[in-house]
């Protein structure tokens, strides 16, 4: 129930948002519009909490996740420079290689965020996620030997932590 | 007052520098995989620079509010769009990397390396 009064709220604020006005008409059509999508389509906007924890935890998921986007835009916008900084060598050359990098989550928002994150990160880009060993198949832009491979493995580690306590 | 455009201007010229800079890597890089990287990020990046630009330039809660919402869309849709076009190129093998020395997934997908 929780579930789909959500669904409908949500719905509702963006089809405000999109109209650009608040008037009695758009909310009759938009309530009428979010109704008909959030009877048949809820259960793929939210999902159902399984466990319960105190209030206080989702508080904290909450900050969290605010104090993640400019983490978020620093890394990405870093990201950016450096393969800008390819883009300007005289011959951009390359030693790709695909990595297989095992991961702990087993949310799936948290692992579809994950390979998101992974794809805008320099250099890295999701291929492929296996769901019986719990590992991403990269393809990395710039690795030599195994123990590089190794040491850029930390650069995932970090993001996999803040999405491993926001997404639970 | 000023300060506000200013602000959108920067953002915005930062991000067609970045689109500039996308069309040059996949023009310049050596195979599929590498341009497809050139794409994922940097794309993205010039479109979410120039989507808040505009935002801050409007500075009307709607219209800023849509604008935004679009940009955020941006974000999530590129990097899946861009997973999609790999994994499809490499499992259907539409472009396969010729010279790589470590290649997991073709251990994955049961194929001689």
């Amino acid at each position: 129930m929780l579930q789909k009064f959500s669904a409908f709220i949500f719905l509702l604020i963006v089809w405000f948002i999109f109209a650009g006005k608040i008037t009695v008409d758009v909310l009759i059509i938009g309530s009428a519009a979010s109704l008909l999508v959030t009877l048949f389509f809820s259960d793929m906007l939210f999902r159902e909490v399984h466990r319960k924890l105190p209030w206080y935890h989702y508080l904290r998921k909450l900050a969290l996740l605010l104090l993640f986007i400019p983490v978020f835009f620093y890394e990405a916008i870093t990201a950016a420079l450096k393969v800008s900084k390819h883009v300007f060598e005289k011959n951009p050359s390359f030693n790709p290689g695909i990595v297989k990098v095992k991961t702990e989550l087993t949310d799936i928002t948290g692992l579809s965020l994950l390979a998101n994150l992974i794809t805008l990160t320099p250099g890295t880009l999701t291929l492929d996620y296996d769901r019986s060993e719990k590992a991403y198949y990269i393809h990395w832009i710039d690795v030599e030997t195994v123990e590089e491979a190794e040491l850029k493995k930390k650069i995932i580690a970090r993001f996999e932590r803040w999405v491993g306590v926001i997404f639970r | 007052m000023t300060l506000r455009l200013i602000i959108s201007y920067f953002l915005m010229i930062t991000g067609s520098a970045f689109a500039i800079v996308t069309v040059l890597g996949l023009l310049r890089f050596p195979d599929v995989y590498t341009r497809i990287h050139a794409g994922a990020v940097v794309l993205t990046i010039s479109a979410v620079l120039v989507t808040m630009g505009t935002a801050i330039y409007v500075w009307d809660l709607f219209l800023s509010a849509k604008i935004v919402l679009i940009g955020i869309f941006f974000l999530f849709s590129n990097p899946m769009a861009t997973h999609a076009i790999a994994r499809a190129s490499y499992k259907r093998q539409i472009a396969l990397p010729e010279e790589y020395e470590i290649d997991a997934y073709s251990d994955y997908l049961g194929r001689d390396a």
